[in-house]
């Protein structure tokens, strides 16, 4: 790896170290607070698509690398992490571009209208100059700006004038809000009339920094798997002296190790949609997999929060659902694999 | 053979699905869950309701299967009062059965086993706890782990060290089973918290800090607890099975509900292969457990137990039900992730781990199959 995302590497490491490591569950149990958002900003973390004073610019290897790292740790605020710099991505109004990159306030983009079918997510139009409705599945629904798709197709950025309706339940990521959100808001900015094509775009950008989270967290929780199996023992052996502990374990990591390796040469050139969607798909299988034979070998204790085991199990599952459709995801998947529409009878 | 179930069954079916409509409502199952909460008053109704009819074991079964499959953490809160009775059943004496066996039955006692060991899990041999005899009683000093009604039982039975193990290999001798009070001078309760699912019942760390413990409360005989603890998970499993199957159906009832209001809003009006096949596969698995289930539960109920049969039907049932609470998440997707399904994922996976490991579980199974030839 380049010297400069070796740094980067480690200054994530060591934010994790300082101010992560000890907290992490208040921090993704609780809300995380805008003194510790604040200090995500000073690091620049939220603000890799965007940094004040010199626009837009994404790296998306040095974004990826950060995103990675922090899901190690704490998955919640790599989500975080994701969730601000998906809203400076598509957001052009420097103020708010600014306040939001400096951690001052929130922002958010929705995308459950590319994973529910229409008509299920909430009802949002335009009507005497206000956006009026209520929007289904708004992960981020907390923050104080929020990009969303309107029933007649265009993408608008909400800037006040909703609150939070109905809180949904929260398997995973449980310090970042995830409900409705009711709208009557005549403070709203028209961002691109075909509003789905352009989250669609970004959905799609997505697919390697989600991937870069997925991998995180495997690694994150199957060193813990790795900790726990040469300390504790059963039977008069150590765990990681039984078979179907080790070898299923091994297997998984062997497969992580690929997954890595196939990650970085994706960032370390242009990227190309059809891998960064291979990656995406396995790397979030992965990430469910791995956090499962942690949580076995941590056998009861793994069942308890207090391990930071089954955070895994649970945010790698609600990861796979926020950004991962089974059914559309792999439509187009194969339909660039056949080069022709796929999965269509 | 016999696929067909008896009139007495199919009531406790009916029964146990009108309690479950009255009293597993969404607002108290999730009100249970959040806030880690046993649910006394609806644990009181079903025992004054007599939802669980112990003289009938096929009864007690398909009862649990029913309700958890409602919802796990009430149904296994309601169905597991007399977690360890059996013990009593075949190994206490009269007097026992009497002043802690029978009050478990009728409704008006709670009991808890304290097996499991912080530094123990599935390797019940080698249990710390200790039971000294001093006069006519045995002090008791040690602790349980992942304790089942830790805060809600009147009594345990507790596992516990009576004599040293004759050599590292024989560390199931010298074990023996007392009943505790849960009132007992020396007797600490922590409650643990934070749990992944099954939110609504109760689990505890037990703390015996030179507990008196009658010598009468010795159950069966010294010595021979290891064995009768083996007996007991012959038949917990099989119980724990049924939850497998009640989780993995219900994980089936929300995929095909969701699956039916699917197809309105899909471009064809049609259910999509994919979808169709996950159904399938789920529906069958669901089958597949009820039958290997039933088939363990009824070499035991004619007091012919079979212990690899009841292994296959543990580790099936859990794996089960993690697999078909995952895959209905996968395809329900921000549907599944938003409704009472992702409570039904978080409490699968206790199965894979309680009673008995799901590897330990296989272990078992060929280790009888080479031993004895087969199930």
């Amino acid at each position: 790896m380049e010297e400069e995302y070796e740094i980067l590497e480690n200054t994530v490491k060591d934010f994790n170290t300082k101010y992560v490591d000890n907290n992490s569950m208040k921090l993704e149990n609780d809300e995380m607070g805008k003194e510790f958002v604040k200090m995500l900003a000073d690091q620049g973390f939220l603000s890799m698509t965007y940094q004040p004073g010199a626009g837009k610019n994404t790296d998306i290897k040095a974004f990826s690398i950060v995103l990675e790292n922090l899901a190690k740790s704490a998955p919640a605020i790599s989500l975080k992490t994701l969730l601000t710099n998906s809203f400076l991505s598509i957001v052009n109004e420097q103020s708010i571009l600014d306040e939001v990159a400096k951690g001052e306030k929130s922002g958010t983009v929705t995308f459950s209208d590319l994973l529910v079918g229409k008509g299920q997510n909430g009802k949002l139009l335009i009507e005497n100059n206000r956006v009026k409705g209520e929007k289904q599945f708004v992960l981020g629904s907390d923050s104080d700006f929020i990009v969303t798709t309107l029933d007649t197709g265009e993408l608008v950025l909400l800037r006040s004038g909703f609150k939070v309706g109905k809180k949904h339940k929260r398997l995973g990521f449980r310090s970042v809000g995830f409900a409705s959100i009711v709208v009557d808001s005549d403070d709203f900015k028209v961002i691109d009339k075909d509003g789905t094509r352009m989250l669609q775009k970004l959905y799609e950008d997505l697919s390697v920094p989600v991937a870069a989270m997925s991998l995180g967290m495997s690694e994150g929780v199957s060193q813990k798997a790795l900790d726990y199996a040469k300390v504790r023992t059963a039977f008069g052996h150590y765990l990681k002296d039984f078979q179907p502990l080790a070898f299923e374990l091994t297997s998984q990591i062997a497969e992580m190790e690929i997954l890595k390796k196939y990650f970085h040469d994706i960032v370390s050139s242009t990227v190309n949609q059809k891998e960064a969607m291979f990656l995406k798909v396995k790397a979030l299988a992965l990430a469910k997999d791995i956090s499962k034979t942690s949580l076995q070998i941590h056998g009861g204790y793994g069942y308890l929060e207090d391990f930071g085991v089954e955070k895994f199990y649970r945010d790698s599952m609600a990861l796979s659902v926020l950004f991962h459709h089974e059914e559309k995801d792999m439509e187009k998947l194969s339909g660039m694999v056949f080069e022709s529409r796929a999965g269509f009878v | 053979m016999d696929f067909e179930l008896s009139d007495d069954v199919k009531g406790a079916i009916a029964r146990a699905k009108d309690f479950a409509d009255k009293y597993f409502t969404e607002e108290i199952a999730e009100r249970a869950d959040s806030e880690e909460q046993f649910p006394s008053d609806i644990v009181a109704i079903s025992k004054k309701e007599k939802i669980l009819d112990f003289s009938n074991p096929w009864q007690v079964l398909v009862t649990i299967e029913e309700l958890v499959r409602r919802d796990p953490g009430l149904g296994i809160s309601v169905t597991i009062s007399a977690f360890g009775a059996e013990i009593f059943m075949f190994f206490g004496n009269d007097a026992q059965k009497e002043k802690y066996m029978n009050p478990v039955f009728a409704g008006k006692k709670s009991l808890g086993l304290g097996v499991t060991e912080a530094s123990g899990g599935s390797d019940v041999a080698s249990i710390t706890t200790e039971a000294k005899l001093d006069g006519d009683s045995y002090i008791l000093n040690g602790g349980k782990m992942f304790i089942s009604n830790g805060q809600i039982a009147d009594n345990f039975l507790v596992l516990a060290r009576t004599s040293p193990a004759p050599s590292p290999e024989k560390k199931h001798r010298g074990l023996s089973v007392f009943v505790v009070d849960a009132k007992s001078p020396g007797f600490g309760i922590n409650k643990l918290h934070g749990k992944l699912g099954v939110r609504a019942t109760n689990t505890a760390e037990l703390i015996f800090d030179n507990v008196r413990v009658p010598k009468e409360n010795m159950v069966g005989e010294e010595g021979k607890g290891f064995y009768y603890i083996m007996t007991f998970f012959n038949i917990s499993r099989i119980y724990v099975a049924a939850q497998g199957l009640g989780i993995a159906h219900g994980a089936l009832d929300r995929l095909i509900e969701y699956s039916k209001k699917y197809a309105d809003h899909s471009e064809t009006g049609e259910l999509k292969e994919d979808m169709q096949l996950a159904i399938a596969e789920i529906a069958t698995r669901v089958e597949a457990t009820r039958n290997i289930t039933y088939k363990a539960a009824s070499y035991l109920f004619k007091f012919t137990p079979n212990p690899i049969v009841t292994s296959m039907a543990k580790f099936y049932a859990a794996e089960s039900a993690v697999f078909s609470t995952q895959k209905a998440m996968e395809l329900m997707s921000l549907h599944g992730l938003t409704s009472d399904l992702e409570r039904f994922f978080r409490d699968a996976k206790i199965l894979d781990i309680w009673e008995g490991t799901t590897e330990v579980e296989k272990l078992i199974i060929t280790r009888m199959m080479l031993k004895e030839g087969g199930a």
